[in-house]
């Protein structure tokens, strides 16, 4: 079945969980500057922005280490078309 | 050597000369004492001389994060900050989380060591190798929200991670913060004015490095493990929900509030105004520090009232204690409002409502007049609070004199000094011992850093009874079962700990347990919160640390590295004039009685007793307090 990343940023607390995990599957270090996922923080706000890099390969580890829900793995089920 | 987990390296600054210097990190340092407030414990004992001035060239501020910051672990983000401490003159340090402790991480270095006196304004600017001291400029003067922004704004970076201190801290206010960030801080203990003493304004760190593993799958193990024991605590959600909040409803029931000054524990329509219940309509969001799934903090938005348009991330019961029930100020937005006001000057919120309410109560009692302040301050009155607070952040008029804190405060005010409620020069915080005894309240006196809250808590507090089966020796254990079960401690000290049959935790064993435990939190750079502190513990830690850094660390060696550090903060203390009769809680608490019915004031003789105990289960003589050789053979110091 497909998998197809789902985004809430109204629901990211900022935690950067995602681009460590991220960083750690696929570059082999914490490392967020490296990973694929970008988390922007504007603090004076309380707002955060996720950005995923065009170099993103779909793994989905960000997803399922975020705490939050803001991003979701989901399956696509084929035969909707 | 290579490191992994630990950055490996140490920055240390001299501002009197502008020197920057890049130490390797010693091993045995990491192994001994972990990282954070181990690190600065064993940096600041060794360094610093008996009779250096706090706010004089030769005291030393240190920054250390932990061996887990940077990575995913829950809640690993925190960093400790240390000196001399203006406010006590004795060991002045204080944590903190948000972003600048993985970024320094990234940046290259586990600690930033910070000497000596520049002689004009400056600010220190670290990005990965590139260490500048730069001069301050236009950023002298303003306040920490300022400055952020046009240090970001200067820098081209726009998520620049910036410690700064405010007009409170540039005054060298004696209860000023570092901010660490729009909205958290290094508060206790005045080592904002430390920094202001050596005329930094700022440090500004980014760095683009990463963290290695030594034994990924060990380490990986290790997190599902972490994580799930976290996310399995009862607390968990409720946490997540309403962070602090949820300590807002218990302390009234238990009338333990500090209310007006703690003249009464349950303040006047508390229910109704400042609880968790009345958290909704301010915020419906969690905010976070790095890794941690718990977002304790509230992003709030008033929507309506005199202080309509304010957002920021706050309602964190800290000021809704502070200035809710010291100042006895009848509303959440306000509230909100005064601890915007306390970030933007760089300001502990703890010590800076306990000003206001020593000299509320001046004012109530007739020792300080209108004329004295140049306006009323009855209870509860924000405009008046406002004002002080401006008055003590710019050193004007009676805010010059409140500066000092309340015991200093209290020497230029004959009558006042019953109102001074502070243990060992820091003012007291949360919970009133004669409403509330159990190992929290007790810690004031034992708590390394003076009258605090924040490293001296059982790890199984619990918020449905306030019984004390034998009277100042136990309090009740009222968790489930598994909590008990699950807990993660050395299985000899649990069973000193608590009695499975009685349900009853034995208060002095516990402290001690609490301590190291906390100190251990403090050294590794994670977070106390309720989730996580009953749930990890040194066997999960032993397997987190050597999977991350290949260091083979036991159980054992991480509760050793802990006691290390509360012993070596307690000679730091002795060291720097500590007497034995400092440990004990301020004159109010046995002489008044509270208003509260059936609340009596404390009994010294069974204090003392109870305190004699604790020393006992340290180690240290049972009369002085002071560590026995053996025990500092056993721990080798
Ligand atoms: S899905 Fe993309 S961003 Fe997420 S962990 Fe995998 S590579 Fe990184
Ligand atoms: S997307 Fe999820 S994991 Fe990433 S920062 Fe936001 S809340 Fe944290
Ligand atoms: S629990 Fe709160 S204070 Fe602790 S790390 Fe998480 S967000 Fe920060």
């Amino acid at each position: 079945m497909a998998k197809e990343i789902l985004i809430k940023p109204s629901l990211c607390t900022g935690c950067s969980t995602c681009s460590l995990a991220c960083s750690m599957q696929n570059r082999g270090e914490f490392c967020p500057s490296r990973a694929h996922i970008r988390i922007t923080k504007m603090d004076f706000e309380g707002r955060f922005e996720i950005i995923f890099s065009s170099s993103c390969r779909g793994c989905g580890i960000c997803a399922k280490s975020c705490p939050s829900g803001a991003i979701k793995l989901i399956e696509l089920p084929e035969a909707a078309g | 050597m290579t490191f992994y987990g630990y950055a490996g390296s140490i920055l240390d600054i001299d501002l009197t000369s502008g020197t920057v210097r890049k130490k390797d990190l010693p091993e045995e340092m990491a192994r001994r004492y972990l990282g954070g407030l181990g690190f600065n414990a064993n940096i600041l004992y060794r360094e610093l001389n008996p009779g250096t001035d706090p706010l004089g060239p030769d005291n030393i501020l240190v920054f250390s994060t932990g061996p887990l910051v940077g990575t995913s672990v829950p809640t690993a983000c925190r960093t400790e900050a240390s000196a001399l401490s203006p406010a006590t003159g004795l060991f002045g340090t204080a944590n903190s989380g948000n972003y600048w402790g993985g970024e320094l991480k990234c940046a290259g270095y586990d600690a930033l060591i910070i000497r000596g006196r520049s002689e004009k304004p400056v600010f220190i600017r670290i990005c990965d190798g590139s260490v500048e001291i730069l001069p301050a400029g236009r950023l002298w003067g303003k306040d920490a929200w300022d400055a952020i922004k046009a240090v970001r704004k200067d820098q081209g970076d726009s998520e620049m991670q910036v410690a700064v201190i405010g007009q409170a801290g540039e005054n060298m206010v004696r209860f000023a913060s570092i901010e660490n960030g729009p909205f958290d801080a290094w508060a206790r203990t005045g080592l904002g004015a430390v920094m202001g003493s050596k005329n930094l304004k700022a440090v500004a760190v980014r760095g683009t490095g990463g963290i290695k593993v030594a034994r990924p799958k060990d380490f990986s193990a290790a997190l599902d493990d972490t994580r799930r024991a976290i996310n399995s605590s009862p607390f968990y959600e409720a946490f997540k929900r309403f962070g602090t909040m949820l300590a807002s409803i218990p302390y009234y029931e238990f009338g333990s509030l500090p209310g007006r000054n703690y003249q009464t524990g349950r303040p006047e329509n508390w229910m109704e105004t400042r609880t968790r219940k009345q958290l909704p309509g301010l915020s419906n969001r969690g905010v976070s520090c790095q890794a941690c799934p718990i977002a304790c903090a509230h992003w709030v938005r008033v929507k309506d009232g005199p202080y309509a348009g304010l957002e920021l991330k706050d309602m964190e019961v800290t000021p809704v204690i502070g200035f809710g029930a010291g100042c006895d100020i009848g509303s959440l937005p306000a509230i909100a409002a005064l601890s915007g006001a306390c970030q933007r000057y760089g300001m502990d919120m703890v010590s800076a409502s306990a000003c206001v309410a020593f000299t509320m109560e001046m004012y109530q009692k007739g020792i300080i007049s209108r004329d004295d302040l140049g306006f009323d301050l009855p209870w509860g009155d924000e405009e008046g609070t406002f004002k002080l607070l401006d008055m003590i952040a710019n050193r004007r008029g009676i805010g010059n004199i409140l500066a000092g804190g309340t015991r200093l405060a209290s020497a230029s005010f004959p009558g006042s000094e019953v109102f001074s409620v502070h243990v060992k020069g820091l003012e007291c915080f949360l919970a009133d011992p004669r409403g509330r005894w159990s190992t929290w309240t007790f810690g004031y006196i034992t708590n390394i850093r003076g009258g605090d809250h924040l490293r001296t808590r059982n790890p199984v507090e619990n918020l449905k009874y306030n019984d004390n089966p034998v009277p100042y020796r136990t309090e009740k254990f009222g968790l489930p079962d598994r909590v008990y079960e699950s807990l993660d401690m050395p299985p000899e000290l649990k069973k000193a700990a608590f009695d499975p049959d009685s349900r009853d935790v034995n208060i002095p064993v516990m402290s001690k347990w609490s301590e190291d435990l906390i100190s251990i939190y403090n050294s590794l750079g994670m977070c106390i919160r309720p989730p996580v502190l009953h749930t990890v513990g040194p066997a999960l830690f032993s397997r987190l640390t050597t999977g991350l850094t290949g260091l083979d660390i036991s159980p054992e060696d991480i509760a050793l590295a802990g006691e290390r550090t509360w012993n070596t903060v307690k000679l730091f203390n002795l060291k720097h004039g500590e007497k034995p009769e400092q440990s004990d809680f301020p004159p109010r608490f046995y002489r008044d009685r509270p208003a509260d019915p059936g609340k009596e004031p404390l009994d010294p003789g069974a204090v003392k007793a109870v305190l004699g105990e604790y020393y006992r289960a340290r180690g240290w003589d049972p009369e002085t307090g002071v560590p026995t050789p053996e025990k500092l053979a056993e721990l080798g110091i």
